[in-house]
């Protein structure tokens, strides 16, 4: 059994309940939380070994990877993946080893001359349909993928992962136009947008004025959810919904420093600088959450 | 070859496309709301399931179309070569040229054929997908020629550039002609000649034209057809160009980038230092007017051919006048 299956076959005898009334099996829970945390982890250690990278993307994204890949919504090798911006790959292979679809070991080549590990998704990059380099791409190729399931007349679905600094680039906008006109098609289509206000100069909010997203979304003919992307919950109840005859954008709302204590605020988490003192305490900060999710 | 003036016929590109997507399902087209301009009206209307219209959004279309390539389609995507290739540059090299996926950019218009000015008049396309590893760049002359390059791109793996003249095309070659995707052609002339026409699409007509004007006084002449400019079949080129005093290459494009260019790589790769004068647009930007009109003014018709081979030769005598 992998471990993917592992996690889809639990009992269900105990439920973990959000604020907003949704549930999961608390067992699932534990494990899809301690994954997100197994990312955080795995990708500090990736980082560390240069002593810079897209961290921040992992720290922001770590709930979203595991629950998409770990919680058994993404029926790997059926439905499609495409993930927009390729800095993100980080979060890919950190999710990847911990359920057995990657060498761990390969993870310490991470960004390295020679390794197909690249520091930005490419051509070369294992196990999804498509990283995308340049932003703002990923969702033109997610709808032909979409448009080529429904052609074909299968049952599949296709997530993409976008970040909100890419909305910067127009072709975004174009496909959201292409793909709620052609909505009755587009049912099995889900965005799923990691909201962590970052970009290379800043908060994307202090470069340009993406807000109201979700408005912005619903204009464009969009289905829209908004959830607290660091709630394994409301995310997995919410990337279990389809639109109906439209497509549906998952807005999560995160932060590059992934709420963890010891990284400070004024940090510029878009390309984390990781001296010793803060990888220590990185290091022991996920690990003791570990202990404290094994306990 | 069929003598001038060569009828014409509307919407061969159109009629191939068509006909080859009813034995091909996994033929998809799509288009940015110039559908009868690019002739794939004739597709909407027999094959409409696998007709999509993205609108003008050219970037958004062509990631559709890697997507749909992807899951493999073959996909034909089809608007002005202007915003078929400048307007979207970075999507077709990372999301089509990279993966080297089964998509055919369609860019009609090419050069100065379009009386909208800069805007609407590709001068460089064929420098940019020539420049992208894996792109095929192709060039046909007449319909018989766009009809084989349809039916030939069907079985081509990988991507590539097609630029075609909008409207009528002329029928230059009999049935018999064989477009080949790895073959210039060398149409008239077998041994040595005074001076080699190496010339692309629309311009094949005008090489011919001078061809004939040259010979008449007296001279000897090569011309070589290059439906193909990317891979160019530089054996071809090389032949001619051992054999010959002069080389004209003649492109409704830019001299920058294009087949001249194309052709001048292959002469110093192979260490040749026979002359190679470049005609097509000398590095500016044009301005609107009618096709007549601008290829005199920015030196793309017969004359401009047979002026550059006369000057070339250093012919003492008044540069003759063209033939039609």
């Amino acid at each position: 059994m992998t471990p993917l299956q592992a996690l889809i076959k639990l009992p269900q005898h105990r439920w973990r309940t959000t604020v907003d009334g949704s549930t999961m099996p608390s067992q699932q829970y534990s494990s899809v939380r301690r994954l997100a945390t197994r990312i955080r982890l795995n990708a500090t250690r990736m980082v560390a070994i240069q002593g810079f990278g897209y961290l921040g993307q992992a720290l922001s994204s770590a709930e979203i990877f595991a629950t998409l890949f770990g919680g058994g919504v993404l029926r790997f090798g059926h439905d499609r993946f495409v993930l927009s911006p390729g800095h993100y790959v980080i979060a890919l292979y950190a999710v990847a080893a911990e359920l057995g679809l990657l060498d761990p070991a390969e993870l310490a080549s991470y960004g390295r001359d020679g390794a197909r590990l690249e520091a930005i998704g490419s051509e070369r990059t294992p196990l999804v349909d498509l990283v995308c380099g340049s932003l703002g791409q990923g969702l033109s190729a997610a709808i032909g993928f979409a448009l080529a399931s429904q052609l074909a007349g299968e049952q599949r679905d296709t997530f993409v992962f976008l970040s909100d600094g890419e909305m910067e680039e127009g072709q975004v906008w174009e496909a959201a136009m292409f793909a709620s006109h052609q909505r009755r098609r587009m049912g099995r289509l889900l965005a799923i947008i990691d909201a962590n206000n970052s970009q290379v100069d800043g908060p994307v909010s202090s470069v340009t004025t993406l807000e109201p997203l979700a408005d912005k979304w619903r204009a464009f003919g969009w289905q829209v959810l908004e959830v607290d992307g660091h709630d394994v919950v409301a995310l997995d109840q919410a990337l279990k919904r389809r639109g109906e005859g439209a497509p549906l954008a998952l807005i999560a709302r995160t932060s590059c420093l992934g709420r963890l204590r010891c990284l400070p605020g004024t940090l510029d988490a878009h390309f984390l600088k990781l001296d010793e003192p803060l990888r220590a305490a990185l290091e022991r900060e996920l690990t003791r959450e570990l202990e404290g999710a094994d306990a | 070859m069929r003598e001038p003036p060569y009828d014409t016929v509307l919407k061969p590109y159109g009629e191939a496309l068509t006909a080859l997507a009813r034995t091909r399902p996994e033929i998809v087209c799509l288009g940015a709301d110039l559908t009868r301009q690019t002739e794939t009206d004739l597709f909407r209307d027999a094959i409409p399931e696998r007709f999509f219209n993205a609108g003008m959004a050219e970037a958004n279309m062509v990631g559709i179309a890697a997507g749909l390539a992807r899951a493999g389609h073959v996909v034909f995507v089809n608007t002005f070569g202007v915003f078929c290739t400048r307007r979207c540059f970075d999507q077709i090299a990372m999301a089509v040229a990279y993966p080297r996926l089964n998509v055919r950019l369609v860019g009609f218009m090419p050069g100065l054929s379009s009386p909208g000015g800069p805007s609407h008049q590709a001068i460089e396309d064929v420098a940019l997908m020539r420049s992208l590893p894996n792109m095929m760049v192709l060039e046909p002359a007449d319909a018989i020629e766009i009809r084989q390059a349809v039916a030939a791109l069907a079985g081509h793996v990988g991507p590539v550039y097609m630029r075609l003249k909008r409207g009528e095309s002329p029928l230059i070659f009999e049935q018999s002609h064989r477009l080949q995707l790895d073959r210039a052609q060398r149409l008239i002339g077998r041994d040595e000649s005074d001076v080699c026409l190496i010339a692309a699409g629309m311009m094949l007509p005008a090489a011919l034209a001078a061809a004939r004007t040259l010979e008449r006084e007296g001279l000897t002449v090569a011309v070589i057809n290059v439906p193909v400019i990317k891979p160019l079949d530089a054996g071809t080129i090389l032949d001619a160009a051992r054999a010959t005093r002069v080389i004209i290459s003649a492109e409704n494009h830019s001299i920058i980038g294009g087949l001249g260019s194309a052709v001048a790589e292959v002469l110093a790769g192979a260490g040749l230092g026979v002359p190679l004068h470049r005609v097509g647009i000398a590095d500016v930007f044009a301005e609107s007017g009618s096709r007549e009109y601008l290829f005199s003014r920015y030196g793309l018709d017969t004359q401009a051919i047979v002026r550059t081979a006369w000057e070339a030769l250093a012919r003492p005598e008044p540069v003759p006048r063209a033939l039609g």
